[in-house]
């Protein structure tokens, strides 16, 4: 069964709202989905990225959707495919189809 | 901490033959690979036949692993080949063949092992160095190049993996009469024992204790740690 976009869009939105219960109110992520995720309109850093990334592949693989998430582009500002939900519903969507 | 999932590279023979034993003896589960087959047989041994370069059959390595587990505790980055050769005489092929298994296999382990180490009270990478790094004898560039790599990653792999409760070290053990020193010759060995401070061979168990100290709970504040035996620095 081919995984939707709506699928992966809501285990991104989970994962988001999991991050922000350990995190202070002043650096919430927001969570919609046109929201960003990495770079300057966003209060993640780095590490806090991959702990997201890899929240994000666990819950993929409880729907049955084994990625990992991994880029070079990863901490490019322009081209990140992690700088939105929605470009990471894209990525995600395109290595679940490979 | 008995009880622990603990993943060992290079556990065919010598220290990763011998990590393997004491994890058992310890209770531990124990999730050995390598090239060829282990003579260990236990009911908490698992046995994975797998070229460690192979970054391919690694992922699946850890998919199979994830069926079979929740969490890894441990893992132990050991599996190594050496080359003891003048740079000029050491074709390309050999050096790339060292990086990717002393390095590469490494990076690849612990990409995949953190993802299943995250939900452990105590997850530790242990990685194995060597004192080819300090010591930058001739004949061992291409080794202590990979090693040198290694010990790097370690470094930096600590800040990358502290937000999720794992350390990272490494350990450099000195000459230990394993397959890997048995191709160097004898006067090199005793050139490099004469330069540490305690003039012996280490065995196994001098290794096994490093890596035990990494592993208690409480060495959580013990991170990006390389440990030379003998006494080289």
């Amino acid at each position: 069964m081919e995984i939707t976009d709506d699928a992966i869009r809501e285990v991104v939105l989970n994962a988001m709202r999991n991050v922000n219960a350990a995190r202070d109110a002043a650096s919430q992520l927001v969570v919609s989905a046109e929201a960003p995720i990495f770079g300057p309109e966003s209060t993640l850093d780095s590490l806090g990225l991959v702990g997201l990334l890899l929240d994000i592949e666990e819950g993929l693989q409880e729907i049955g959707c084994d990625v990992i998430l991994s880029d070079e582009r990863a901490v490019s500002q322009k081209r990140s495919p992690f700088r939105s939900v929605q470009s990471l519903v894209s990525y995600v969507g395109t290595l679940a189809r490979e | 901490m008995p009880g622990r999932h603990v993943l060992i590279t290079g556990t065919s023979r010598g220290i990763g033959e011998a990590l393997a034993e004491h994890h058992l003896a310890a209770g531990d589960c124990v999730v050995g690979c390598g090239r060829s087959k282990s003579a260990l047989s236990h009911e908490r041994y698992l046995h994975v036949e797998i070229d460690v370069t192979d970054a391919t059959a690694v992922q699946g390595m850890f998919r199979d692993l994830k069926k079979r587990v929740k969490t890894l505790d441990v893992l132990i980055n050991n599996a190594g080949v050496a080359s003891m050769n003048a740079i000029a005489l050491t074709p390309v092929e050999t050096a790339r063949r060292v990086m990717e298994t002393n390095f590469i296999a490494a990076f690849n382990f612990t990409r995949e092992a953190m993802r299943m180490m995250r939900g452990s009270p105590a997850a530790r990478i242990v990685n194995l160095s060597s004192v080819a790094v300090p010591l930058r004898l001739e004949g061992e560039a291409v080794y202590a190049a990979s090693k040198s790599a290694l010990e790097t990653f370690t470094r930096i792999a600590a800040r990358e993996v502290a937000p999720f409760g794992i350390t990272c070290n490494a350990v450099g053990p000195c000459p230990i009469k394993t397959k890997l020193t048995a191709g160097v010759p004898d006067q090199k060995i005793q050139d490099l024992i004469a330069r540490q401070a305690v003039r012996r061979w280490a065995v196994p168990a001098d290794v096994v204790n490093v890596v035990e100290f990494f592993l208690r709970p409480e060495s959580s504040m013990i991170t990006g740690q390389v440990v030379y035996l003998g006494g080289v620095s």
